[in-house]
């Protein structure tokens, strides 16, 4: 036999001639079925899904090309070789131009009907086999991702690699390109797909309740532990754990996660007795994890036994026409959401879109769209309605999540916070535009509402800029230039003084996770509580 | 030249419309096996002894169920279900190298021929016990079993 068994579905009303041709294709060891009936044929073509099926030509209620024409429109996809007489090529010729392979003439011989079967199998064979892997080149759609450029192609298929192994899997990837959508892809595409996935964010976990989040605790192994709790690396037993931001984790917690991702043991917190679990591990940062180790800041040893399948995620300006392609996916879904009429985007705001280079990338363009969805409405977003960042084509790069200096001086987090003791041009890391600053408007451009721009609003604009003047200038001397997490650090209090304290709004603001905020905010305050007085 | 094999079609193997009647067939049927020994013997040759007969089996079933169907549409003058009957035969025949119940069939089958279908009924019935009992020999002794 040349290939794997194949159904095949003999349609033909005459006993015998089924008998015949069932009989020659024994020794293949094909699946085979018989239909009488045209009828007959319809009903286990679509219940059987055959991969061939010899047709007669002469059925008792329709004919072997209306049986044809109706199996296609249902979606049967079957080779289909077409049975005729002494002088009906004519028919063959016709059957052909039905969508038929091939056909063959009665009587036949062994030889022909098995060689004729089998061409017919295995070119149907290859145009699936091309059929899936164009498919598999160009799907915009994975599990929970979006995105058909080449870069999410080959995350695709990593994910696709790597989820049938035990094997740990690290994320890279800058904050907001889907690095905890990517870990739940690798488990829903596992043969752990049936157990639990448990993710843990280990930057947003104070570090002495992480060992108790991660391994559980007993009834009281400390203070507070009225009861036993299990951890996530019990809950995730069978299934994925996934550890988020495991660069956050600290140190001494390393050494603890290194035991247990070795020999599958953790003792909770408090307990006399390890337990062994059955956990696969995924981990990401947004960090590069060597730099890290080489900054001390990461066991080497941990890293070797995390970093056994890396997957890194390409940030959003990297992915082409992704960012309109995943536009259009949360306007659809906050229009729905929001009950506005919005079905898609101007060109204008298309090229915007796609011209920007998206420092927050998805998690900003999902925020950028969740707030004209939420401040306008029509048909259409036009240009106007796009955050004035994204219309001044340059896009900004993001700024590096470095560990904020000691040195900083900490900043009260209520409150105003203080002016900018420099111009605030000089302190913009990238530039922002008047609040309602327009760029001029082309003839065809609907005017804006004016009372719906002043989200956008930068907070560090100066009020005496003048619309459309670019308000930023590179420092002239080295002197003036600033470490980044200082600028960082006024630029996230700034953006809280400017939506009065709201941080999601802040967040919304400069295109980050909320958590970013509450993460930077927390850090800011016990370097304020352990800073010298 | 009426039913002599030389006569038929040299494309197709089938006798000019309206050159055949009954007659022609019986005195040709002297000169010629009931079944095609090219198709009968190498369906024989090629499938196991137990196939071969199963096929048999079948096909004397068909015989038996068509040639009352042939018969039934002949006594009630239904010229559909005398044309279905003959082409089902043809078909059957023609699987198994049954060449002379073939050729009876189709001209039954052909609306253009003048033949009489209660004759083509008996010729029919004929034709199939020749048929069964050369497969029958063929089955018992097939080729390459010496």
């Amino acid at each position: 036999m040349a290939g794997p068994a194949a159904r095949v579905l003999i349609v033909e009303d005459t006993p015998t001639q089924a008998e015949v041709a069932r009989a020659l294709l024994r020794d293949l060891g094909h699946e085979i079925r018989i239909a009488e009936t045209g009828g007959a044929a319809l009903e286990i073509g679509l219940a059987w899904r055959p991969d061939a099926i010899l047709m007669d030509l002469e059925l008792p209620d329709f004919s072997g090309f209306e049986t044809m024409r109706r199996l296609r429109a249902q979606g049967v996809e079957a080779a289909i070789i077409v049975v005729t007489v002494h002088g009906s090529v004519n028919h063959a010729v016709e059957a052909m131009r039905e969508g038929a392979v091939d056909f063959i003439v009665k009587p036949f011989a062994k030889t022909r009907l098995t060689v004729t079967l089998e061409n017919a199998l295995e070119k149907r064979a290859l145009a699936t086999e091309l059929r899936e892997v164009k498919a598999q080149l160009s799907r915009d759609r994975f599990f929970s991702f979006i995105g058909a450029s080449p870069a999410m192609q080959a995350v695709y298929r990593t994910i696709e690699s790597v989820a049938a192994s035990k094997a740990n899997v690290f994320i890279t990837g800058e904050s907001g390109t889907g690095k905890e959508l990517a870990a739940d892809a690798v488990h829903r595409a596992s043969p752990r797909r049936a157990r639990p996935f448990v993710a843990l964010n280990c930057g947003a976990i104070p570090r002495d309740l992480l060992e108790s989040e991660i391994f559980g605790h007993v009834k009281g192994a400390f203070t507070g532990a009225t009861d036993t709790r299990l951890g996530a690396a019990k809950l995730a037993d069978g299934g994925t754990l996934f550890l988020d931001e495991i660069g956050e984790m600290p140190l001494e917690m390393q050494v603890k996660l290194l035991r247990f991702v070795q020999t599958g043991a953790f003792q909770p917190v408090g307990a006399s007795r390890p337990e062994k679990v059955d956990v696969r591990i995924v981990s990401a940062t947004n960090r590069d994890p060597w730099a890290e180790v080489e900054a001390g800041r990461f066991r080497e040893d941990l890293y070797y036994r995390l970093y056994v399948v890396p997957l890194d995620l390409p940030p959003l300006r990297d992915r082409g026409p992704d960012a309109l392609l995943i536009a259009r996916h949360f306007l659809a879904a906050y229009a729905q959401e929001e009950g506005k009429r919005f079905r898609g985007f101007a060109r204008e705001a298309e090229q915007a879109l796609a011209a920007y280079g998206w420092p927050g990338n998805v998690r900003q363009l999902q925020n950028v769209v969740r707030n004209i969805v939420v401040l306008h409405d029509g048909e259409r977003v036009e240009r106007f309605m796009l955050p004035p960042m994204l219309l001044r084509g340059a896009a900004p790069r993001p700024p590096p999540a470095e560990p904020v200096p000691p040195e900083v001086t900490p900043q009260p987090t209520h409150g105003p916070a203080p002016a900018p003791p420099w111009p605030a041009e000089a302190a913009l890391p990238w530039p922002d535009p008047a609040p309602v600053a327009q760029p001029p408007a082309a003839a065809a451009e609907p005017a804006p509402p004016p009372p719906l721009a002043s989200p956008w609003a930068s907070p560090w604009a100066s009020p005496g800029a003048s619309p459309g003047a670019s308000p930023w200038a590179p420092p002239q001397e080295a002197e003036a230039f600033q470490p980044l997490a200082e600028i960082e650090k006024r630029y996230i209090l700034a953006a809280l003084d400017h939506v009065a304290q709201d941080v999601p709004r802040a967040a919304a603001l400069l295109g980050i996770n909320p958590s970013t905020i509450y993460r930077k905010l927390q850090a800011w305050r016990a370097q304020e509580t352990s800073a010298p007085r | 030249m009426i039913g002599q094999p030389e006569a038929a079609d040299a494309a197709t193997g089938r006798w000019p419309f309206g050159c055949v009647d009954p007659v022609a067939l019986q005195c040709e049927r002297c000169k010629v096996s009931a079944i095609d020994p090219e198709i009968a013997g190498q369906l024989a040759s090629d499938l196991p002894r137990e196939d071969f007969v199963r096929i048999l089996r079948t096909f004397e079933d068909d015989l038996g169920r068509l040639a009352r169907m042939l018969e039934a549409a002949v006594a009630a003058g239904d010229q559909d279900g005398y044309r279905r009957a003959a082409h089902s035969l043809a078909g059957a025949a023609a699987a198994v190298g049954a060449r002379r119940l073939e050729q009876v069939a189709r001209v039954a089958m052909d609306h253009r021929s003048n033949a009489d279908p209660r004759a083509l009924a008996v010729q029919v019935r004929h034709e199939a016990g020749a048929a069964l009992a050369e497969l029958s020999a063929l089955a018992a002794d097939p080729p390459g079993s010496h």
